[in-house]
């Protein structure tokens, strides 16, 4: 409703708003909430806010609203997560995620899952409890079986933890090579302003220099560093060190060489070394072709990208867009703006393929957290399938189940409630 | 002079099966004993089944032994008929299930009973409790006698406010078929705001045995051998006769869908819950109106009788609609009923009102054990009077309470489950309750809660003679698996016929034990060894299921320890749950009213996350209240490191 906003003291008219009321228990925290929409500025907010306080509220504590609606079962722990996400996402695709997420894409996966277990559960239950009764004993055949699909279901969501959690963080994307060889330029077309110093001086970069980009989509936390070299000069030498720590933690490296240069063998060294995906950019391409327009240098090196190999691949997006076929080694120029644009494009899909080609409601794994609590899931059912397998008996075999329901529950952060009983009486007639 | 004398220790109000385990435990302490009930001729009545024992039943009723309790010696002296359930599966979940003469096992409970020198017995109905202040003082009956003692145990069963219904109308009142129910005690309670609500639970008709036609029903003849139910006193079995089984078909379900308007609980009669394990033919054919039939077990109630009992009808149709449906049975064309079956009614006192000791939170000295706590079952009620009238014991001696945990014995789960968790419904225990079923077997029940049970002062002098000798045998077996390497020659006949694949090596015993097709007793003849005697078979097991799963046995040991680091995480008393703001409502709502003691039990109240129990933790830290408890705490902020992630983050 429209309503003129007083100074509760004198009584003085301080704006005209809409005063919304959100009752319990259909609000956002489930409690009885009130919302004030004023006008804009600085000055008639500031004293609204002041008079409040005035009046005995308080500052909300950073992320109180959404813990108050978990507290009071308005979402689960991932939804709550996922509204931090929402509000610190630096990239379209984390809000893409986040949003489903805050709409249970993951939680529902879980619940489903967490589900499948109880119900698995039940059977063992009825199996063991109840070896009396009038339906034909379950079969354990069909215990292992569904133990197996849950299994299977849930490390499809699980291969998504590696390229989800860095959409949370970005992906550490250095820039390397040797000294001169265009890194910085490539930097600062990516970041899309000056942002490094760019001399023809070899050995220019002294430190790193970090900044947040997003391309298609995706965050990458862009790295310039020092050109690698043998020096005696100490600065150079401690950004040399500090280049190498950065690309120790590398999600993708950018290898800058000069067209033309070819790869040396310390570059082929270097870059055989590393364990994530590189892409190897020849820089100053304009240079070269104002020259005498030929490369001195054909490539000896294939398969740039072949590290991808040993990464864990998105399961929806096997077979669809192979990450082999992604160009090794891209041809570009900071000055004609050649090969820039398929830098832009090529990035996402060497680090975040599997994300690029799942279908929008594939739910994603963000967290550390989410991934321990899988991987604990998966391997104890894991284990569950092997004891029978091996002939150990069920309500042995069986110490496996309620490990992994717990650590869905963890996920969750649910309730746990005595549901397999429930699940056995609901489903079977039992009792004489 | 007076008659009767009025001064004891312990006054145990009920001589059901809580009752009677409840008077011997604080006997067998040493204290002065007096059981009250309004028959003494029903001491160890069977109301229900005549039967002891099943899948979890069974292990409880080898609990209450192995605390030298009277369940095990008495279904001994009166089994007629025994099986081991589960036998096809790990002997983790065997459960040993005797069906019992029901005269016989009342006469046994009154003989050990009696064998007491401590324990008095009385007949008469307690009408009132005398209280000081806070405490309980002593009981008055109806003949206006009373009684004094420190310690009351209350445990009278379905007979609280009962109330039996046959059909429609308002039902009678009575404790049991032909027994007079309990209204002024049930008063009495009240009168201390103690929180009372209504179960119901039923029994089946019982029939003539001459009225079979036993060619049409499938004899299911007892097990050879069988486990005894009592490690201490080897009581002679009384004779054997077979169960019988047979089935429902759709003549019986067309008969009991047409008058179900007629029956007590569909008519409407009754309001109470009732079991969902152990359903009323009604409930099962409105819940599954497609199963082709339901099984029924004509169990014998008895050597000298031919009185059968029809397990899987209870119901509480009209006496009439019941005869009707029974002679739809094949074998019982021609049936003849001798009792009606009837559901009953009854008041029980939610158990979330006492504490681990069973001893009622608000009125120091008085107990409650049994039905009344809202459980079914002759076990569930044994092994909470033994706890019961232990505390009763410990407390007038004044010694520190007996409590069993989780991981020690399905007892210590029931109490847990009820204090903690409350009731909805006739509370039973399953395997699935326990969560360290590996460990809480029927075949370790003397090794696992002999040692207790004698350091408490709950064995006699004989007891602790039989328990010392199970623990050595025990130890020797171990040895002997871990010592023993068999050569190929010895063992691999044995393996062959077990299908397991032949050594080429010498191996040691407790390796071989490990596959699952080989048995310490093929070991053991395999060896030619001559050291093992008659009356070690549940040593043998025990010993052989520790070391063949040893792995898992031992996980199940790690997170049981993991849980009693929890335990001793206490929360204050005095703990406001309501300030609690980091504490969900629901949360905050059921602690206030559990009240844990530990964090382990707020653990396991309903609707307490584990983000909650974090919470709780960081509360009570604040509040700086368990400053010395700071490695409990960290294991449990680190196990749901999730939960504080979003409080700090969102």
């Amino acid at each position: 409703m429209l309503a003129g906003l007083h100074d509760p003291e004198s009584g003085e008219l301080l704006d005209r708003g809409i005063v919304t009321s959100f009752p319990a228990p259909a609000s956002y925290t489930g409690e009885d909430m009130v919302e004030i929409s004023c006008h804009g500025g600085y000055l008639v907010p500031g004293l609204l806010v002041e008079h409040a306080l005035e009046a005995g509220a308080r500052m909300a504590e950073p992320g109180e609203f959404t813990r108050r609606a978990y507290l009071n079962g308005k979402m689960d722990l991932l939804q709550a997560e996922a509204v931090s996400d929402l509000v610190a996402g630096r990239s379209r695709a984390l809000h893409r995620v986040a949003v489903h997420q805050i709409e249970r894409g993951l939680s529902a996966r879980m619940t489903s899952a967490r589900a499948s277990l109880v119900r698995l559960e039940a059977l063992l239950v009825h199996h063991l409890d109840f070896p009396d009764e009038d339906e034909p004993p379950t079969s354990l055949e069909a215990v292992a079986h569904e133990a197996r699909e849950v299994r299977l279901r849930l490390e499809g969501v699980l291969a998504t933890a590696p390229e989800g959690e860095l959409l949370r963080e970005g992906a550490l994307t250095v820039l390397a090579g040797r000294p001169n060889s265009g890194k910085s330029s490539i930097f600062n077309a990516l970041v899309g302003y000056d942002r490094a110093i760019v001399t023809e001086v070899p050995g220019t970069t002294r430190d790193a220099l970090e900044a947040t980009v997003s391309l298609g989509g995706y965050p990458f936390r862009l790295v310039d560093t020092a050109g690698l070299r043998e020096t005696g000069e100490r600065v150079e030498a401690l950004g040399i060190e500090v280049a190498r720590r950065y690309l120790a933690r590398a999600d993708l490296v950018l290898y800058c060489t000069e067209w033309g240069e070819g790869l040396s063998d310390a570059d082929a060294g270097f870059l055989d070394e590393r364990d994530c995906p590189f892409l190897v950019l020849e820089t100053k391409a304009d240079l070269a072709r104002a020259g005498n327009g030929t490369p001195r240098y054909v490539g000896t090196r294939g398969n740039g990208c072949s590290r991808t190999e040993g990464r864990t691949r998105h399961p929806l997006a096997a077979g669809t867009d192979d990450v082999n076929a992604l160009p090794d080694r891209i041809v570009t120029s900071v000055v004609t703006g050649e090969g820039l644009e398929e830098v832009r494009s090529v990035l996402p899909r060497m680090v975040f393929g599997g994300l690029v080609q799942a279908p929008a409601d594939m739910p994603v794994v963000t967290r550390r957290r989410h991934r321990r609590c899988l991987t604990r899931a998966v391997e104890e059912l894991d284990a569950f399938e092997r004891a029978l397998a091996n002939g150990v008996p069920a309500e042995v075999a069986a110490t496996h189940l309620r490990p992994a329901e717990t650590a869905l529950e963890d996920v969750l952060g649910t309730v746990t409630l005595d549901e397999v009983l429930d699940r056995v009486f609901r489903d079977f007639c039992i009792g004489k | 002079m007076q008659i009767v004398d009025r001064e004891f220790d312990v006054i145990v109000v009920g001589g059901g099966h809580a009752g009677a385990e409840a008077a011997a435990a604080a006997a067998r302490l040493g204290t002065r004993v007096l059981l009250i009930t309004p028959d003494l001729g029903r001491i160890g009545q069977m109301s229900c089944n005549p039967a002891i024992g099943g899948i979890a039943k069974g292990v409880v009723a080898r609990e209450v032994d192995a605390l030298g309790g009277v369940m095990g010696r008495a279904t001994d002296a009166a089994r007629i008929h025994f099986r081991m359930l589960n036998r096809s599966k790990g002997p983790a979940v065997w459960g040993p299930r005797a069906q019992c003469d029901r005269a016989l096992y009342a006469l046994a409970v009154r003989r050990v009973l009696e064998e007491l020198p401590t324990l008095d017995l009385f007949q008469d109905m307690v009408s009132d409790l005398v209280f000081r202040g806070d405490r309980i003082a002593g009981v008055r009956t109806r003949t206006g006698l009373e009684f004094r003692a420190s310690s009351v145990v209350i445990t009278t069963g379905t007979f609280l406010r009962g109330r039996i219904h046959i059909g429609l109308g308002k039902g009678v009142e009575g404790g049991r078929a032909g027994e007079e129910g309990s209204v002024a005690l049930a008063c009495a309670l009240e009168g201390r705001e103690l929180e009372v609500a209504r179960f119901k639970t039923g029994t089946p008709p019982r029939i003539d045995g001459r009225s079979v036609d036993y060619g049409r029903v499938q004899e299911q003849p007892s097990e050879p051998g069988g486990v005894r139910f009592s490690a201490f006193v080897r009581e002679e079995y009384p004779g054997e006769r077979p169960c019988w089984i047979t089935w429902t078909g759709e003549e019986l379900r067309d008969i009991v869908q047409e008058n179900l308007d007629q029956s007590a609980r569909f008519g409407g009669a009754i309001a109470g819950r009732g079991p969902r394990y152990c359903p009323s033919i009604e409930d099962k054919i409105v819940r599954f109106p497609d199963a082709r039939g339901h099984q029924v077990f004509l169990e014998p109630e008895g050597l000298d009788t031919t009185e059968l009992y029809v397990n899987g009808l209870s119901t509480s149709l009209p006496p009439e609609v019941q005869l009707r449906f029974l002679r739809t049975v094949p074998g019982l064309e021609r049936v003849r009923m001798t009792r009606c079956g009837y559901a009953i009614e009854y008041d029980y006192f939610l158990p979330h009102q006492l504490r681990h000791t069973l001893e009622v939170k608000s009125v120091a000295g008085l107990f409650f054990a049994g039905q009344i706590n809202g459980t079914t079952g002759y076990e569930e009620a044994a092994g909470q009077g033994l706890v019961a009238g232990a505390n009763a014991g410990l407390a007038a001696l004044e010694k520190a309470p007996f409590v069993l945990e989780r991981d020690e014995a399905y007892i210590g789960v029931l109490i847990d489950d009820l204090v903690t968790k409350g009731v909805d419904e006739p509370y039973r225990l399953f395997t699935s309750r326990a969560e360290f079923r590996l460990l809480l077997r029927q075949d370790n029940a003397l090794s696992r809660l002999g040692p207790v049970a004698r350091q408490r002062g709950l064995l006699s002098p004989s007891q602790t003679k039989v328990l010392e000798e199970r623990l050595e045998t025990e130890a020797r077996l171990r040895e002997w698996f871990r010592s023993t390497r068999l050569r190929p020659e010895q063992v691999n006949d044995a393996l062959a016929d077990a299908g397991s694949s032949p050594v080429r090596t010498t191996s040691r015993a407790v390796d071989l034990l490990r596959r699952p097709e080989v048995t310490s007793k093929m070991l053991i003849r395999a060896a030619n060894a001559s050291f093992v005697e008659v009356g070690w078979e549940d040593a043998m097991l025990a010993v052989e299921v520790d070391l063949k799963y040893r792995g898992y046995v031992q996980r199940e040991r790690d997170r049981a320890a993991a849980l009693r680091a929890r335990a001793t995480f206490r929360i204050p008393r005095d703990i406001v749950y309501q300030d609690l703001v980091t504490l969900s409502h629901e949360a905050r709502e059921k602690l206030g009213q559990v009240r844990p003691g530990t964090l382990a039990q707020a653990s396991r109240v309903s609707g307490v996350s584990p983000a909650d129990l974090q919470n709780l933790v960081l509360e009570i830290r604040k509040q700086g209240g368990v400053r010395s408890q700071c490695s409990t705490g960290n294991m449990t902020v680190k196990q749901h490191r999730g939960a504080s992630h979003v409080s700090r983050e969102t």
